[in-house]
């Protein structure tokens, strides 16, 4: 297939995962939505690298699962603790840093 | 070189695959179901990188964010599992204008990257070692040997962090109390007041017995 379906493709997925950042409230479906912004890169770069026939996206792509690993695993521990201080994890109720 | 009917066909199943889950999962009121269909999403995510002759990288969608990230969120989902009321919110009229303004904006940035990559024919064809572990660890070892180890690095980094960060304060909060507790007792015992003139000649009469363990 050309390279343009697969960045179409790329494209509409971060615009998915944009919306769900941008309109959702709850932390975790925020946290989903990140995840597939990051996976919209990786199919990017693939996409790049077969068409250049370069393997270094993919090198790219591997830094990248581990940087999103690494992010969830933040992330998620900052829910942890955000739900334990206010009982929520609707992000409108947690615009400040003090309790 | 024209797409095969097997190769299209497979394109646009996973394709329609991978937004129709994406959309499912934004859009799910239960996190339950969100982490189930963003699962599946990534699955079929593999399935399009492995299309693009990216083995290595397609058995690692699968092995971290199938398996591990997403096991990651299910147990938090557990852990604080509450629906939202409001789980939409768009407010105001300049965060909307805003909204539309970035969207138009990112719509023409991508078409103008589009219409100038080199990628409106088929991919040049590429050798059967391309995207397997072995040339991927090639390339990882070798030319980006110090990008590898600084993952490593940032992984460890986030292991403490989320340890240090999800980690309950309710022990040490008690730990503090107590602290606090056996330093009042200890200033108190030290602390001089009047004795009564009996115990002190009791104390006096009889030497060494009571008086003697305690200092």
């Amino acid at each position: 297939m050309p390279t343009h379906y697969y960045l179409t493709l790329s494209f509409v997925l971060f615009l998915v995962g944009t919306g769900g950042v941008l309109l959702r409230r709850n932390a975790i479906i925020v946290l989903m939505g990140i995840e597939l912004q990051l996976n919209a890169g990786n199919l990017a770069l693939l996409a790049y690298s077969r068409a250049l026939g370069d393997e270094k996206g993919h090198v790219f792509a591997f830094i990248i699962i581990a940087l999103a690993a690494a992010e969830a695993a933040v992330g998620l521990a900052i829910l942890v603790g955000l739900f334990r201080s206010r009982q929520t994890v609707n992000l409108d109720e947690a615009s400040l840093m003090k309790r | 070189m024209e797409a095969s009917l097997g190769q299209q066909l497979t394109f646009w199943v996973l394709a329609a695959w991978v937004v129709g889950g994406a959309l499912f999962t934004m859009t799910r009121r239960n996190p339950v179901t969100a982490v189930m269909s963003l699962v599946g999403t990534f699955f079929a995510l593999a399935a399009v990188y492995a299309s693009l002759s990216a083995h290595f990288l397609a058995v690692l969608q699968i092995l971290v964010y199938a398996g591990a990230i997403m096991v990651l969120f299910i147990f938090v989902v557990m852990i604080l599992n509450r629906e939202e009321v409001t789980p939409v919110t768009a407010r105001g009229l300049i965060t909307r204008a805003l909204g539309v303004f970035a969207g138009v904006y990112l719509t023409r940035v991508f078409v103008r990257v589009v219409v100038d990559s080199p990628g409106s024919g088929a991919p040049p064809r590429v050798p059967d070692s391309f995207g397997t572990v072995a040339a991927i660890g090639q390339l990882l070892f070798r030319e980006f040997l110090y990008p590898f180890e600084a993952i490593s690095l940032l992984l460890l980094v986030a292991i403490v962090g989320g340890v240090v960060i999800s980690r309950s304060h309710q022990k040490e909060v008690a730990a503090e109390i107590a602290a606090e507790r056996r330093k009042a007792i200890e200033e108190m015992a030290h602390a001089p007041y009047p004795a009564p003139a009996d115990a002190l000649a009791e104390a006096a009469a009889a030497p060494g017995h009571q008086a003697g363990g305690h200092h």
